[in-house]
């Protein structure tokens, strides 16, 4: 007789631990139906509590990359100035050669820069004028092509061309002289110290002056750009302070952090309706092992060990967590979606942003540990009972 | 051997007082494999004590608790668990079966969480009950006497040495306690010690000997050999000439190592004799 029973305990010892889940969940699943108002009451808490996360996360992430969306790439150029405080009033071609040699990979626009009036048909406005000898490093064109060397002709920025109404082929008037149009550019989502969208760019040869106003580094991302930003000020400004710099990274940085404390702000709210859908658990979950402590006496009693006890009543509370998550997960989707469909203002793109999953994620597992944390405390109360004492009614 | 012991077994609980109560005060308590014992005695004094420490439910205070031989006084909550499962079944007045579950999941509740399924088992211990048409009813489907039936085939699904019955009948009617009690004898025909406490005179009339607990004090709690190897056939006669030897031996507590030798003999008697009985029974299981 007692041969059999040592079999039973001893076999298995490891596997014994997943295995011993199977009849747990079975039960507590039981367990469960029989107050059943009870349960989805429990379960309505944590499924609220998972839709304030998750929505609540998905819109300070929305937000967030709206912003980041309409910042763009500022963050991806450093302009480079002559420091008239040391007696620098242009970059000379050394310089240049000492800013490209300084940040590396990088592309170094070079820029003259003038004011001049350009009109066209009658029609007059003032341009800020660039000369650039590669255009196509730094800028993309709208219309027309921009050219390896700039060699002739004008490139419009957006901004002159719709005011001015022209297009690649007709012509401008520049300072006095008839200047072909070769390219208009890309309307700027962003901001940007050169604005290209009230410039005109003609060649370098355009310009008499013998040094250039400023010099645009263009780097693929934020990070390059601080990069490029701090090797300039190491290897350029080593000696003097020959050129200041003009960087957004950490502007967009600082707007990046606030929206990632935007962001937690919201999730912390999120969370404290959650923490009630845990304390809800908490007192479901003592008072029914509260209700069923003979039944646990008598399991304990008839050689049920703490442990299997414990993940019963665990897999109860468990049971409440994933089912409320599940549910509140399914009501977030459903609640962006319908958001997403009845506000046109709504970028479905950055909703469908797969960042946004993450926070789905997020609200499944805070619902099914909500669930496991609040559930520890009564399990263990209960599997730790004495069964002479439980079964005492 | 026997399935179950207590020698100078004592329990004292704190009471409020500066007082401790002694629920159970040095008590030697030995029933043999097959013996069927009802404890009587009034209420408060210590019956259920008796059986939460028979069954490892509760430890003694002092004293020496043994399960077919091995000292098991002190064990660790776990240990105690493991024991329990194996050696020891459980039968109470109120059933206690888990309403979640079905007939045959209640009986295989012990070994529920071990490896292995003991449907097939359970199953055949409620046919053996004459509940085979019952399996899937759940309690609150079966009658008390059913459900006391599913209650001891439930105690009985690790084959333990040690059946504990805390007022099997107190629930029933007549009839159908004295349908459980005629279970009993089958359950200690195999083999099994049973032990139950009870008020039913009914209960007294089915048990090989009859113990008495008063005030935590038992009287007639080790059987005496000479006599029950005597007339094994005459229960009541065995009863009463046992308590009233054990009341002596009491007084002469001195005389419990011959006591043991005694027992050791008897065991061998009982074997010799009832050959067919006794050792055929646990080889079919």
């Amino acid at each position: 007789m007692s041969n059999h029973g040592g079999q039973t305990a001893g076999s298995d010892r490891r596997s014994g631990w997943f295995r011993g889940w199977r009849p747990a969940i079975s039960m507590a699943a039981r367990n469960l139906r029989r107050n059943r108002v009870r349960t989805v009451l429990a379960v309505l808490g944590v499924c609220i509590g998972v839709l304030a996360v998750a929505a609540l996360g998905i819109f300070g992430n929305v937000l967030a990359l709206g912003a980041d969306d309409a910042i763009g790439d500022i963050g991806t150029q450093v302009v480079v100035t002559p420091n008239a405080d040391a007696g620098v009033d242009s970059l000379s071609d050394a310089d240049v050669s000492a800013i490209r040699r300084a940040v590396g990979e990088p592309a170094v626009v070079p820029l003259y820069s003038d004011n001049a009036l350009v009109g066209n048909a009658g029609e007059q406005t003032f341009a800020t004028v660039y000369g650039v000898e590669e255009p196509s490093l730094a800028f993309e064109a709208a219309d027309g092509r921009l050219p390896e060397r700039h060699r002739q002709g004008a490139i419009v920025g957006a901004g002159i061309a719709d005011d001015l109404g022209v297009g690649a082929g007709d012509t401008l008037e520049i300072a006095g002289s008839q200047v072909r149009v070769v390219a208009v550019l890309v309307e700027t989502q962003t901001f940007s110290p050169v604005a290209p969208d009230d410039a005109v760019f003609l060649p370098e040869s355009a310009f008499s002056a013998d040094g250039y106003g400023q010099v645009l580094v263009v780097s693929e991302s934020g990070a390059a750009a601080r990069v490029a930003a701090d090797d300039i000020r190491e290897q350029v400004n080593a000696r003097e302070d020959r050129v200041e710099l003009f960087e957004l990274a950490a502007i967009v940085d600082e707007i990046n952090d606030f929206f990632d404390l935007l962001g937690t702000f919201l999730l912390g709210l999120g969370a404290i309706s959650l923490v009630v859908a845990g304390v809800s658990i908490l007192n479901v979950m003592l008072m029914s092992t509260v209700e069923r402590r003979q039944e646990i006496g008598v399991m304990r009693a008839v050689g049920v060990t703490r442990r299997d006890v414990l993940r019963v009543l665990l897999a109860e509370a468990g049971l409440i967590g994933a089912a409320g998550a599940a549910v509140g997960t399914l009501l977030t989707v459903l609640l962006v979606a319908g958001l997403v469909l009845s506000t046109p203002a709504v970028d479905a793109a950055l909703v469908l942003d797969p960042t946004n999953g993450y926070y789905l994620l997020l609200a499944l597992g805070f619902g099914v540990g909500v669930g496991l944390v609040s559930g520890a405390y009564p399990a263990w109360k209960a599997a730790n009972e004495r069964p002479v004492e439980a079964l005492r009614s | 051997m026997y399935s179950v012991e207590l020698r100078g077994a004592v329990k004292r609980y704190p009471g409020g007082g500066a007082e401790p109560v002694v629920a159970l005060d040095d008590v030697d308590f030995a029933v043999r494999p097959g013996e069927f014992v009802a404890v009587v005695g009034p209420s408060g004094s210590g019956k259920s004590t008796l059986l939460n420490v028979l069954g490892l439910l509760d430890d003694p205070t002092e004293g020496q608790r043994l399960l077919v031989g091995t000292d098991v006084t002190s064990l660790s909550v776990a240990e105690r668990t493991a024991a329990r499962k194996e050696s020891i079944g459980f039968v109470f007045q109120d059933f206690h079966l888990l309403p979640t579950l079905t007939a045959v999941e209640n009986v295989a509740l012990p070994t529920a969480f071990d490896p292995g399924d003991a449907t097939g088992r359970a199953a055949s211990l409620l046919e053996r009950f004459g509940l085979g048409d019952r399996l899937t009813h759940e309690p609150t489907e079966l009658s008390g006497g059913q459900k006391q039936r599913v209650a001891i085939a439930r105690s009985l699904i690790n084959e333990p040495e040690v059946l504990l019955a805390d007022e099997p009948t107190g629930n029933l009617d007549t009839e159908t306690g004295e349908s459980i009690l005629a279970e009993f004898e089958r359950v200690k025909s195999e083999g099994v010690a049973v032990i139950a406490v009870t008020h039913d005179p009914l209960v007294e009339e089915y048990a090989d000997r009859v113990v008495e607990l008063t005030d935590g004090v038992l009287v007639g709690g080790v059987p005496d050999d000479s006599v029950s190897d005597d007339s094994g056939s005459d229960e009541s006669m065995a009863d009463d000439s046992g308590s009233d030897d054990s009341g002596s031996d009491d007084s002469g507590s001195d005389d419990s190592g011959s006591d043991d030798s005694g027992s050791d003999e008897s065991m061998a008697d009982d074997s010799g004799s009832g050959t067919s009985g006794s050792t055929s029974i646990p080889e079919a299981k």
